[in-house]
This record gives structure tokens, sequence and C-alpha cells, in this order.
């Protein structure tokens, strides 16, 4: 149809004088796209109108029912994780390694009760011994499995001391990890080393890599227990990150209050 | 959700927060009733969970999430045996109720006369309308959730706001 007398059609329609036949016609341009709706006036400011209505808000009960439901089916993932399956290589080969480092374990053991005076080959094997656990971690973490990240970072905590190698690896975790129970665990495992300046910049460096709501508000909260007063410039960035969500930036307010 | 389908439950949370509102605003738009709205906001994102291996991730989540709502609005209807016609008729006795009305609508007398005229018009009529404004105007992804093309959704909203205007010119004349 001609432009013009496309024009003159809405014209008509605007004016309020299009019969039923022009208006069958009006549908058919609207369907081709010949016509858009903005250019019938009085049904776009109507269309304006009902965008502009605004919209209603839900009841604090739909937050409490959805947030117990995801808590379940949380938990039932977890289940679904620790079942009993029959265990291959892969898995079998990092217990092995474990069992290994207890047997050297006991060894360094025996051989500290009954040579005392051989101190030096006691921290070789003391060393040897950090040294596969390390190599341990560092593979566990590397795979695929969250519940193997998991236990890699448990490990962590077995160590009386970590070395600068594994506190980096536990930051990588927390910082990249795709899991957010491993991330929290990361923190959990990185915590007891916070009165160390450098590990607290790394912590408060890592708030603005987060996106799991758990692992905000964890570190927000540690933030506050550690009187890291650093982190409340990043704290308020998540605060006015629009994706953040309402919990999160209640639970940062309250972080922030204590910190300033 | 990409991330909720490979196993991250935690990001269903952010989705949630993300798109409650439009999608309790589209379920009250069409129900009235807050709990129910409630429970099939509920409902539509329990079946996300479900069903999350079958988002491909290639489209429009939003578009994917009203596909489901609509699904759970017409699930909900055949199980109770209610369709949305007696609901209607149900809100229309409920309109003769200021009291009722009044404490649901909003102040401007023009926004309280739209909403009116939005609750008179036909069920599937007043969807579209809802779609368009929780779908932000994108008439390809309505096409996508409704099963048809884009302009057949462009003639659907045009015949759903002349209606509209009909009510809406009713109701200014009544007043």
């Amino acid at each position: 149809m001609e432009a013009r007398k496309i024009e003159e059609l809405i014209g008509k329609y605007n004016e309020g004088f299009a019969d039923p036949v022009e208006v069958k016609l009006i549908e058919q341009l609207l369907e081709t796209g010949e016509i858009e709706l903005t250019q019938l006036r009085e049904l776009n400011l109507l269309d304006q109108q009902l965008l502009k209505m605004e919209a209603p808000s839900p009841s604090i009960r739909l937050d409490d029912q959805f947030y117990s439901f995801l808590a379940d089916e949380r938990r039932k993932q977890r289940m679904g994780r620790f079942s009993f399956k029959m265990p291959d290589w892969n898995t079998l080969l990092p217990r092995l390694a474990f069992a290994s480092v207890v047997l050297v374990a006991g060894f360094v053991g025996g051989y500290l009760y009954s040579k005392p005076s051989q101190k030096l080959e006691v921290y070789e094997l003391t060393q040897q011994v950090s040294e596969l656990r390390e190599m341990m971690i560092f593979s566990l973490l590397e795979r695929e499995s969250a519940t193997d990240r998991l236990k890699a970072v448990g490990l962590t905590s077995e160590m009386d001391q970590v070395s600068v190698k594994v506190t980096a690896a536990l930051f990588k975790t927390l910082n990249q990890d795709d899991n957010a129970n491993v991330r929290l665990a990361a923190l959990e495992a990185i915590k007891p080393y916070s009165k160390q300046s450098r590990v607290r910049e790394e912590l408060v460096r890592s708030i603005k890599r987060q996106d799991s709501p758990l692992v905000q508000i964890a570190l927000a909260e540690f933030m506050a227990a550690i009187q890291e007063k650093k982190s409340v410039e990043e704290l308020q960035k998540l605060l006015q990150n629009e994706n953040t969500p309402k919990e999160v930036r209640s639970k940062i307010n309250e972080s922030i209050k204590v910190l300033i | 959700m990409v991330k909720v389908r490979d196993g991250d439950l935690d990001r269903l949370g952010m989705l949630f927060e993300r798109h409650k509102r439009p999608l309790y605003g589209f379920f009250y738009g069409l129900t009235r009733e807050q709990e129910l709205s409630e429970d099939l906001v509920q409902n539509t994102f329990f079946r996300i969970l479900k069903y999350r291996h079958l988002f491909r991730g290639e489209g429009d989540f939003k578009a994917w999430m009203f596909h489901i709502a609509r699904n759970v609005k017409h699930d909900h209807y055949r199980k109770n045996k209610v369709n949305l016609k007696d609901d209607l008729e149900k809100w229309q006795e409920k309109l003769g109720h200021d009291e009722n009305r009044s404490t649901e609508m909003q102040q401007e007398e023009e926004q309280q006369m739209l909403s009116m005229a939005m609750d008179r018009l036909p069920v599937e009529k007043r969807e579209i309308l809802l779609l368009t404004k929780y779908q932000e105007k994108k008439y390809q992804e309505i096409g996508e959730i409704l099963g048809c093309t884009e302009g057949a959704v462009k003639v659907k909203v045009f015949r759903a706001l002349q209606e509209l205007r009909v009510i809406f010119k009713q109701l200014e004349r009544s007043h």
C-alpha cells in the first residue's frame, strides 16, 4: 500500500472516523509491519498509561516460601552428592594418596618418638609430608567434582600452617570456583590467616568478585567481625549494584554500620 | 539461568529477586488474589527448577519464564475446575464494593479507572496487555510465549487496546 494512503488511513483512525473495513485494513498493516502501534495516537497513549501503572508488590510470605523451598532443594542436592556409589579409579586415587600421607605421617611420628635426637631427619620428613599434602590439595582443587574440591579445602584446615602457594590456591577458589559451597568453605579456611595484612587485602579485593548472595553475606559479616574498614568502599559498591538481592543489601548495611 | 541449569542453585535466588515482582504483577493482574498470585509465582519457580535442563540458553529467560507461568496458570484453573470467566464474574461483583476497590487501587482517578477497565476486559485480552507490560513490549518474545508471529501479537494488542479504550470511555461517562 502507498505510504500516502497509509498516512491518510492513520489520520482517519486517529480522528475517530475509521469504519470497520478500514479498522480491518489497519490490522492487516500492523501484521505486516507497515504500521506500528505507536502511530495510533490514542491507543499509544493508553498503552503508555498501562506501562506507567505501578506493579503490585508481593508480601514477605512469598520470600519465606521461596527461600525455604530453595533451602530444601539445596539439601536434596547435597544429599544426592553424598549418596553411595561404587568408587572408580578417579575417586579412589585421591583416597589412596590420602592414605599414603597418613602412612608417612605415622612414620614421622614413630621417628619422633624413637629417635628424638635426629631432629634434622624428622624435620625433612615433616617437610615431605607437607609437600605431599599440598600436592594432593592442588590436585583435588583442579577436579570437576565439587565434593573433591570441598575435600581439598578441608585438608588445608588440618595443616598447622599453610604455605603462600596454598593460600593463593584458596583465594583462587574463593574468587573463581563455580560452586558457592566450595567458595564458602575456602573463605572458612582462609579465616584463621586473616591477621596477615596481605590476606585481609585479598579478602577485600574478593568482595567484588562474588555473585553468590551466600558468599557476599559471609564476606560482609567477616569484614565486620575483623573490623576491616578498608572493605567499606567495596561493600558500598555491592549496595549500589542493582543485581544485589534485598536480603544481601540489608546484611551489608548492618556490616557497614559496624565498620563505620 | 545457564548456571542454575548446571546445578548452581544459589543463582535461582538471584533470578527470583529480579523477576518476582513482574511475575507477581502478571498473576495479580489476572486473578486479583494476593495469596493465589504468590502461590503461582512459587509454582513457576518450582517448575523453572524442575525443568531447568530444558532451558537451552539461547533465548530470552524472561520469555521462557512467562511461558512456564502461563502453563502454571492454566494448570491451576484446570485442577481446581474453575475457569477464569467464573473468576471474572466474582471480581465484577467485587467491583461493586467501593471499599474493596479503594484499598487496591491507586490514588489518581485516571489510573483507578484504567485499572477498573483492565478488570472488565476479557481474560485473554487482559493477558496480552499484561504480557506487553511485563515483557516490556518485546512483541517477538511474546509471540514465542503465545506460539504466534510478532505481527499476530501486534494485532492482538491492537484489539485489546481498542476494547480497553471503549470500556475506559464508558467508565469516564458514568463518573
